[in-house]
């Protein structure tokens, strides 16, 4: 059978929760349920699941190529146009720090962008089940299951208080 | 939660001296309320965005006719040019940092304030256009034609010149820190274009589809959407100080033959501070009084930040200290000419009155207490602030960039002043008009209220009552 999504739609915060409540008890597990809102709401409002990131490897990874660049390109210009200035060594890493600097910098920001795009799995070319109430604070609570689950799922929304159940 | 029944629609809450303090809009409305005043062509916008455009058409008049008499040969004539670029520059580059700032603090009274401050990111693509005349401009590193005791080698940040300096590197800070700034405008943007989309047509239906139609608000989005915000924010602190540090060395500095001042760049910073944060004020107050936000632009923002800009004016006039006692008290030769020429001889008026509105008006503003409570007084306090930075941006750039001879050891004389000509000013005015410009579009093109944070807000705060009194109560839920 084919995953299909089915959204419930709540007028109150507290519904939702006690929709998340009524699929844990028929056996949805919590990755095929997220929670649709108009602010971000507190961490475990809806008793939902934590959702670990991975944003941070990607500035990490930018800064250290935006360094390695300047590092490298500060050196080889420096060795290949030995230019002694101010006495110093020819070799000498305040004058390599500004390169080095806005090199790390560009290369954090640019993988901290590519980082959003690719952990929000853009483009999405495919629009998903919506409802616009959910943005004058109603609650969506969208369900991605097998078909036969659909039932319970139904149930448990309803029990909940949906004020609205849509399907695909 | 404050229920629709408990919240106030308009007047604001609070009692005696803080009547008006606080605003609790109604979640329900927001969305649909915000994006009718973002898509409505009121009157007075329509006047505001004539004027700008008029200014904008003057200063390409004053840049073409600047360029087709004087060409880009020396710096001289776009002393004034230079000026008004780091005024814009100053100004409009710290005001998305305002926004990435008080929201690492976590405080609710700057939910209003987040979008006015991330929409100037919509300048900063402008600024990167309105920086390369100043490349053109800029003497060679190299001295093309080494005459007596002068330097070879002109001093500047790029001590042994890695490949690429100066020009790509400059260029290169001001595209990187605008589409930095940008990226936080989209990012912090999306949900509010996303629940927008339901009400927009045309093109802005269009626009909003492509940059928000992935947003459905799941906690995995809403996760990386506040870690983005935060990585962002901070690698735009730590790319604008630079850029800061950069320019006011590069485009200042290295152009007065030995003025080698280590707190010239924090000043300019502290000053892109105060001025970023008072345009911001400005921009809130007409919203507020003239745009229709009474309902989500409450007292508490300008209270909260008539403080901080109290101190970042007081932090100014400390750098501005710092910097003129060790030159006026280590009484090097050297340095008497530059001291001279940039605070006390030709430009002593300038400098004046850039001391009289960057701190004397303000501090004498802001130490109130009724007038900082008020939502004129702040705003009024960093209208002067800004008169006080265009004063000293334009003293700075012109001096600097009529010295005479950039690469002598030091400066052998104080350079008479150099005031500006006709097509001076309609260069400056231009400049102060395409912010305009840039901004009142952008403010038609997105949301200029962050919806999804004001939203937020209204779960975290409610006025409840204590024995006899009502009183903001507020939840911190990390």
């Amino acid at each position: 059978m084919a995953r299909r999504p089915i959204l419930g739609v709540f007028d109150s915060a507290n519904s939702a929760a006690d929709a998340g409540d009524g699929l844990r008890r028929a056996g949805i597990p919590e990755t095929d349920v997220d929670f649709l809102t108009d602010t971000p709401y507190p961490e475990g409002a809806f008793g939902e699941r934590e959702e670990p990131h991975r944003l941070y490897i990607f500035p990490f990874i930018g800064a250290l190529l935006g360094l390695t660049s300047g590092i490298l390109l500060t050196s080889m210009t420096q060795v290949a146009y030995p230019m002694v200035t101010g006495g110093k060594p020819i070799l000498s890493i305040p004058p390599m720090a500004v390169v080095c600097y806005e090199g790390t910098m560009l290369g954090a920001i640019l993988f901290t962008v590519l980082g959003i795009i690719f952990e929000s799995r853009l483009p999405k070319l495919k629009a998903g089940l919506y409802d616009t109430r959910i943005t004058e604070g109603y609650i969506g609570v969208l369900v991605n299951t097998e078909e036969t689950q659909h039932g319970d799922v139904e149930a448990a929304f309803g029990q909940a208080g949906a004020v609205d159940i849509k399907r695909e | 939660m404050a229920s629709s029944a408990e919240q106030h629609h308009g007047g604001g809450h609070g009692h005696g001296q803080h009547a008006g303090m606080w605003v609790f809009p109604v979640r329900e409305e927001i969305t649909r309320d915000v994006a009718g005043k973002t898509f409505a062509m009121p009157s007075p916008y329509k006047l505001a965005l004539g004027i700008a455009a008029i200014l904008t058409i003057l200063g390409v008049v004053g840049f073409f006719i600047r360029a087709s008499s004087d060409g880009f040969g020396s710096p001289g004539p776009w002393g004034y040019y230079a000026g008004i670029f780091s005024f814009v520059f100053m100004v409009t580059g710290a005001a998305p940092l305002v926004a990435a700032a008080f929201r690492f603090t976590k405080s609710h009274w700057r939910r209003p304030l987040s979008r006015v401050a991330e929409l100037f990111a919509m300048v900063g693509i402008v600024n990167i256009v309105l920086f390369i005349p100043l490349l053109l401009v800029m003497p060679p590193i190299k001295n093309p034609d080494v005459q007596g005791s002068d330097l070879e080698i002109r001093r500047t940040l790029w001590f042994e010149v890695p490949i690429g300096a100066p020009y790509t590197w400059d260029i290169l800070c001001f595209v990187g820190l605008a589409f930095c700034s940008v990226m936080i405008l989209w990012l912090s943007a999306t949900p509010d274009m996303a629940q927008a989309r339901a009400t927009a047509t045309g093109f802005r239906r269009s626009l909003y589809g492509a940059l928000a139609g992935w947003w459905f608000g799941t906690k995995r989005q809403w996760n990386h959407h506040k870690a983005g915000l935060a990585l962002l924010g901070a690698f735009y602190f730590m790319l604008l100080i630079f850029v800061q540090f950069i320019f006011i060395t590069e485009f200042a500095m290295s152009m007065v033959p030995f003025w080698k001042d280590s707190v010239l760049p924090p000043m300019y910073t502290v000053m892109s501070f105060q001025t970023g944060l008072s345009l911001i004020l400005i921009v809130m107050f007409i919203m507020r009084r003239w745009g229709g936000y009474e309902n989500y632009i409450g007292k508490a923002p300008f209270w909260s930040a008539s403080k901080i800009l109290l101190g970042l004016t007081l932090l100014w006039t400390y750098h501005l200290f710092a910097f003129f006692i060790t030159y006026w008290y280590g009484r090097l030769e050297v340095e008497q000419n530059i001291l001279k020429y940039l605070f006390t001889q030709p430009y002593l008026v300038v400098f004046l009155g850039n001391m009289l509105f960057s701190f004397f008006i303000p501090f004498a503003l802001l130490i109130w207490n009724p007038l900082r409570r008020s939502d004129w007084g702040p705003p009024l306090a960093g209208l002067v602030a800004l008169v006080g930075s265009l004063l000293f941006n334009l003293r700075t750039f012109a001096a600097a960039f009529n010295t005479g001879n950039h690469f002598e050891f030091a400066l052998s004389h104080v350079p008479a002043a150099v005031w500006p000509d006709i097509w001076d000013i309609c260069i400056i005015l231009g400049g102060l008009g395409i912010v305009a410009l840039v901004y009142l579009l952008s403010a038609k093109l997105l949301p200029p209220m962050s919806i999804w944070e004001v939203k937020e807000g209204t779960l975290y705060q409610k006025m409840d009552k204590l024995m006899k009194g009502e009183y903001l109560v507020l939840a911190k839920p990390e």
